[in-house]
């Protein structure tokens, strides 16, 4: 059972700290969830058939899918007293295929203030079964609250 | 043997770049955000976080309800798949009929060639903030940012980015409020027989 978020304050925080990351076995029925949760029913995320003969090897993840498996590392990691000011350079250079299990890791590449606010970086990226990263990497801005 | 007709077809959408591709305005998603398309949204991502599911734990940290994940903004911005008055989503009952119209409209550009495959390759968002239960998401027009074509491991096509501002309706039906900020690119692509983009 996934422990519930605790909130993390800037100055916990160091570059260089690695996030806690998140891991997820990703079968046909995770993919079919995914169509109806995030309502991209494009068939390329369902059907080995249409992902075959549109050039990928096989049925592969959706991209709000795999940016929520972005966004839950990033709330993990941050907090419910964090906000997400940014996720930029979210690149999918390779097709995040059904089967095995798909990580996304990350870790803190800066910190700073910027307009009043504590300000961290996250570097991320998606891993697929096979160790190849699939997405990113990019990078995510958020703000986390001070010590009270 | 090469063709170089193809890339000359896309020279209409690359003649648009800095332009905006949509008619002015914000369009809405059909339905104002619901708890129970929260709940269903994280459900596959395991995602567990009070804001998300608890009002009182969203306010105590300055929200005025329970918010959406900030990436929830495209599904609630999305069409419906068929609505009432519509003709049937399938035109064939074949094993891989696709409906008449894309849900993902985002891949139609008006000026460029026909072809059958797509897939989003980058995207970046600046956040405002994310969406609350009650209101609904609304997206304005794409602005063409730049148009390459280029044959790759899984075909001919181009790979285009756009940029669009996202909104809210604030929940009462009021004016837009800016969400977000979307740069995203796709590769749009007539599949090579016996491609592979692995």
């Amino acid at each position: 059972m996934a422990e519930p978020v605790r909130q993390r304050y800037a100055e916990d925080v160091r570059v260089g700290d690695p996030l806690p990351g998140v891991a997820l076995a990703l079968p046909v029925y995770r993919l079919v969830m995914a169509a109806g949760a995030t309502r991209d029913f494009t068939a390329i995320h369902h059907n080995d058939e249409v992902a075959r003969a549109n050039g990928a090897p096989a049925m592969y993840a959706n991209a709000i899918f795999l940016q929520g498996m972005w966004e839950r590392a990033l709330r993990d990691y941050i907090g419910p007293g964090g906000t997400i000011r940014a996720i930029r350079g979210f690149r999918m250079a390779r097709f995040t295929t059904v089967g095995g299990t798909v990580r996304v890791e990350g870790e803190v590449v800066a910190t700073g203030h910027r307009d009043g606010r504590s300000v961290v970086e996250i570097e991320l990226r998606t891993v697929d079964a096979g160790g190849v990263v699939t997405v990113g990497p990019g990078r995510a801005e958020v703000t986390l609250p001070g010590r009270p | 043997m090469t063709d170089p007709g193809w890339e000359a077809a896309w020279r209409p959408l690359v003649d648009r770049i800095g332009s905006d591709l949509d008619e002015p305005g914000v369009r809405f998603g059909p339905d104002p955000v619901e708890a129970g398309a929260i709940r269903r949204w994280l459900e596959p991502l395991e995602f567990d976080c009070a804001l998300h599911r608890d009002a009182e734990a969203a306010r105590a940290h300055g929200w005025p309800d329970v918010i959406a994940p900030y990436t929830a903004m495209w599904t609630f911005v999305l069409p419906a798949v068929w609505e009432p008055g519509e003709r049937p989503t399938f035109e064939d009952g074949s094993r891989d009929a696709q409906p008449w119209r894309s849900v993902i409209s985002d891949d139609v550009f008006p000026g460029a060639p026909p072809t059958s495959g797509m897939f989003g390759t980058g995207i970046s968002i600046e956040f405002e903030r994310p969406l609350h239960v009650g209101e609904r998401a609304g997206s304005g027009p794409r602005r063409l940012l730049d148009c390459v074509p280029k044959e790759t491991r899984v075909g001919r096509g181009a790979f285009v980015t756009f940029d669009r501002q996202m909104f809210a309706d604030g929940g009462s039906g009021g004016g837009p409020e800016p969400i977000c900020r979307v740069e995203a690119q796709l590769y749009l692509y007539d599949p090579a027989p016996g491609a592979d983009h692995g």
